[in-house]
């Protein structure tokens, strides 16, 4: 199990890093995918794109096939792996559950100040939601790009009813892939959901953060390390390496005030990453 | 003398040519060729078809107002085209329209209104005649790279664009090597979408008179040829008639190899490398040039790469799970026998 909580650092490690490289794989091969894809429309020479600095090349179809090609290699690769590299591992945090629609509006409500958010795991109901979604999306759009694919090398006379359907879903999944996209762009955006940032950039979120809005998460981490919950970071202090971000409403437990801060005790934890979870210095 | 190829009738397709004759050949062409065709051969709208255009036969039809290949396509598809709306909108914010609906006589160039024309190339004194419409590409760009699928590639080879479907956003006539696609402005689907942002009409070119195929007729321009310069016919018999052709008149083919290969085999007594250097390519005039290579093949190793892709993120995921179940259980047998 890579999550852990390293308490002299007040951070918890929630992402591994196959899953980093997963994450970002995926996502930097869609944004590729998706800029290609709108310049496979006749809409670079149309719309001026052509004439902006370094996006000459737009309107030249092939030129567009070959990086939405290379792209789709990536996206495909590596949203199949995701797959089915973690449904043999077992994991299903991502997985919707029963009750993950209406605990999704009780999140919503809190983030403008209606009623309180439920404790929560590690992901958030409406995280686990939209990852369905864009499963969904992402493997439509991966079968009707192996077919369109298919047909572009070996069959130029596919038949056009199947044609047409690859064709649709492609196009409809690129569509509702645009629009997902914004809408994680949109809930990172939100306040509340900061914290979680750092996440899938370093791997590790702040350990008081994750207290206080995934305590089911944590819960479920003291338990299989067998770690007393009172002490795993309420006892220790704060060794400040990681700041909180600007504008963090959190409060932090008296006992973790910056003040107490021990550099010494810093450096010689730095290399900790890697080590069984510690719980009191 | 007509000799006849009788392709075989496809339920399916409709493509009866058991009663029709097909393929023809003039005495003249046939004794020029030394060829023997078969009197018979099979085909269907499944099996690949494809045209021969014999340019030492082909005379242009000089003494008549407007070639017959091009008259008859002409006929055929006089209303093809809807009718145009009274006040096309305005493209933005290119405003490009391309309004052919008062000009569709115009027949010595492609037009929405005209698949084919006549191309004259003047060498040494003589005028070569060269009937120019769509190839039929063996992978026609214009029809794989089509973003609605408006434009596909049939069994029997003819590369069809639909107009229902179609945007005419002129993208399939960009990857043309020879332009070939020509856009009407003011009618289609577009109309009933979002006319001023996306699309901007239909597009129109030759689609072999695929309808008449499927009906068991030749196409128009093939059949009303007085020189029998062209001839339609499965894809082996025409390549073996053309190869004949060349080889007895001591002259070259092109299309056999050109954008990776097309239906359409044009003859010639004199080279293309000639024919093409007094053929300037305009809009609606394409050139000739020899050398045209299928620009989408370049792509064909990455996208084999893309094909491969699912199936190595499943090779790596069990890799991976079998090694990381290992590393647990080797871990765990460590802790036990400490």
């Amino acid at each position: 199990m890579i999550e852990k909580i390293l308490a002299h650092r007040n951070l918890v490690v929630r992402h591994s890093r196959l899953e980093l490289m997963e994450h970002w794989a995926i996502a930097i091969s869609g944004l590729v995918l998706l800029l290609t894809g709108i310049f496979e429309l006749p809409v670079a020479k149309r719309y001026y794109i052509i004439t902006l600095p370094g996006l000459g090349w737009s309107a030249d179809f092939i030129t567009s096939l070959y990086l939405h090609y290379a792209a789709a290699f990536i996206f495909s690769a590596a949203a199949i792996f995701h797959l089915v590299y973690h449904g043999l591992q077992g994991e299903k945090g991502l997985l919707p559950q029963k009750g993950d629609a209406a605990a999704s509006i009780t999140v919503i409500k809190s983030f403008i100040g209606i009623g309180k958010e439920p404790p929560m795991h590690k992901y958030l109901p409406e995280q686990r939601l939209a990852y369905a979604g864009m499963a969904f999306i992402i493997l439509m759009l991966i079968l009707s790009g192996l077919v369109k694919t298919y047909k572009n090398i070996y069959a130029p006379d596919l038949s056009p009813t199947m044609l047409l359907w690859a064709t649709w879903i492609h196009n409809i999944g690129f569509v509702l892939f645009f629009l997902s996209f914004l809408a994680h762009m949109a809930a990172i955006a939100l306040r509340p959901n900061w914290p979680m940032v750092r996440g899938i950039f370093t791997g590790k979120v702040r350990l008081d953060y994750a207290r206080h809005r995934h305590s089911l998460w944590l819960s479920q981490i003291e338990q299989e390390h067998n770690i007393p919950a009172a002490v795993s970071d309420e006892t220790t202090p704060f060794a400040k390496t990681d700041p909180a971000e600007v504008g963090q409403s959190i409060p932090l437990p008296e006992t973790q005030q910056p003040e107490s801060v021990d550099t010494r005790a810093i450096e010689s934890t730095e290399q900790d990453g890697d080590k069984p979870p510690q719980t009191v210095d | 003398m007509i000799h006849t190829l009788r392709p075989v009738m496809n339920k399916k397709n409709s493509f009866n040519l058991s009663r029709r004759s097909f393929l023809k050949i003039t005495g003249g062409a046939a004794a020029l060729a030394g060829l023997n065709l078969p009197k018979s051969a099979g085909a269907s709208t499944d099996r690949q078809l494809s045209t021969l255009i014999d340019l030492s036969l082909c005379d242009g039809c000089e003494d008549r107002q407007v070639p017959a290949c091009v008259a008859a396509c002409k006929t055929i598809n006089k209303d093809k085209i809807p009718p145009v709306v009274d006040n096309i909108p305005e493209p933005w914010p290119r405003k490009t329209i391309e309004d052919w609906s008062k000009k569709k006589e115009v027949f010595n160039r492609l037009t929405p209104y005209n698949f084919i024309y006549i191309q004259k190339a003047q060498i040494d004194g003589k005028t070569i005649f060269v009937p120019r419409r769509c190839m039929h590409c063996n992978n026609p760009a214009c029809a794989t790279i089509c973003p609605f699928s408006a434009n596909h590639k049939e069994k029997n080879g003819a590369v069809v664009i639909e107009q229902n479907q179609c945007f005419g956003g002129a993208k399939c006539k960009d990857v043309c090597p020879w332009e070939i696609p020509q856009r009407q402005s003011g009618v289609g689907i577009y109309l009933h979408v979002l006319p001023g942002f996306m699309g901007n009409g239909v597009m129109y070119k030759c689609d072999l008179c695929n309808e008449r195929l499927k009906d068991g007729k030749p196409p128009g321009c093939i059949e009303v040829c007085p020189r029998k310069a062209m001839l339609i016919g499965p894809r082996r018999e025409i390549e073996k008639a053309a190869d004949e052709r060349a080889r007895a008149m001591n002259g070259f083919i092109y299309g056999k190899t050109q954008n990776g290969g097309t239906s359409t085999l044009y003859i010639s007594p004199v080279s293309f490398e000639q024919i093409n250097k007094t053929m300037r390519k305009k809009p609606g005039q394409p050139d000739m040039n020899p050398d045209v290579k299928r620009r989408m093949a370049s792509t064909d190793p990455l996208g084999k790469a893309v094909l491969a892709a699912p199936a190595l993120g499943v090779i790596a995921a069990g890799a991976l799970n079998w090694f990381s179940r290992r590393k647990e259980q080797l871990k765990k047998e460590e802790e036990h026998n400490d």
